[in-house]
């Protein structure tokens, strides 16, 4: 089945998305981070834009999906980038150079909720 | 067929129709043999360090784990052009697109724990970096898988190393039969340093 970037379809059901929560799913090869934080959905890639972890194994920190291989915090309803967690965990350590920490922010999908289902646009 | 022109690749065609997002996957790869690659640079450094009584003490296993990174990115770099990818052109780009953080030398290298809390954390990152390509390939992509998760094992080990050298805790490692033996990693064809 080919995928239009218009077209929404169908990824969960709503009872399968409860509050705070959020699970991976996957349109045509695309892996989808789809969760609700505060009762709000929320769908974007799964891939940490920093160096490309799967987001689904973080966790929350007030509407940020921490990303948990080196810590980068992303806003999930506007993506931006807002927590660059420093590598250094002792004052002795060296900061790592900005090449390597920079990040893009994470791109979001269109997400709905119609009739007890959850739909993703990849829009 | 003109020069250049590649064909049919029946072991990618597989991958796809198992739904492997085989960009996806190169990206992933080049990530972790970048981290593998600037982990041998800078446990070069760190061993190099690793002197005075406790340092000695501890160099021989520096140096296993530092063998075995390089050995990694050996075993998983011709899987990268199988896949159709290849290394970046720039050994600048290479490193600063790597998957984990540089194992720079700290400031208070004399205090051999602070080298070791290092070390912990750089196979930390690559085990959790050699876990996305595992979790991506399993079941999917055999060849990938079996090469990654060789490399996971060795990582892991190389974690309890630095972990039982820091806490002390009980241990069941005891020593390598040679410097850099990659037990697993080894069959890979990527042992250079016998």
């Amino acid at each position: 089945m080919k995928y239009s970037k218009t077209d929404r379809y169908p990824v969960c059901k709503s009872s399968e998305l409860v509050d705070d929560t959020m699970m991976k799913v996957s349109i045509d090869m695309v892996d989808i981070l789809v969760g609700r934080r505060n009762g709000k959905l929320f769908a974007c890639d799964n891939s940490c834009p920093h160096k490309g972890a799967s987001l689904s194994k973080g966790c929350f920190n007030g509407d940020r999906v921490v990303c948990y291989m080196h810590g980068y915090e992303y806003n999930v309803f506007t993506g931006k980038l807002e927590n660059m967690k420093s590598w250094k965990k002792e004052d002795t350590w060296v900061e790592q150079d900005m090449e390597w920490r920079k990040s893009g922010d994470l791109i979001l999908y269109s997400v709905s909720e119609e009739d007890g289902t959850v739909y993703v646009a990849l829009k | 067929m003109t020069k250049g022109e590649v064909p049919n690749v029946v072991g990618l065609e597989v991958l796809k129709k198992n739904g492997v997002n085989v960009e996806k996957l190169k990206e992933l790869i080049t990530k972790g043999v970048g981290a593998e690659f600037t982990t041998y640079y800078y446990y070069t450094i760190l061993r190099m360090h690793c002197t005075g009584l406790e340092g000695e003490g501890i160099k021989e296993i520096v140096e296993d784990a530092r063998i075995e990174d390089r050995n990694h990115f050996e075993a998983m770099v011709p899987r990268l052009y199988e896949l159709g990818g290849n290394l970046p052109k720039d050994i600048r780009k290479f490193a600063d697109q790597a998957g984990c953080p540089d194992a720079y030398l700290p400031d208070n290298w004399e205090d051999i724990n602070s080298i070791l809390k290092v070390l912990l954390e750089a196979e930390q990152c690559a085990i959790r970096s050699w876990g996305e390509v595992c979790d991506m390939t399993a079941g999917k992509d055999h060849r990938t898988y079996d090469i990654a998760q060789k490399i996971m094992q060795e990582e892991i080990e190389h974690e309890a190393w630095f972990i039982e050298l820091i806490s002390k805790r009980p241990s069941g490692h005891f020593r390598r039969k040679f410097v850099g033996q990659s037990p697993h990693t080894g069959s890979q064809g990527g042992l250079i340093h016998l």
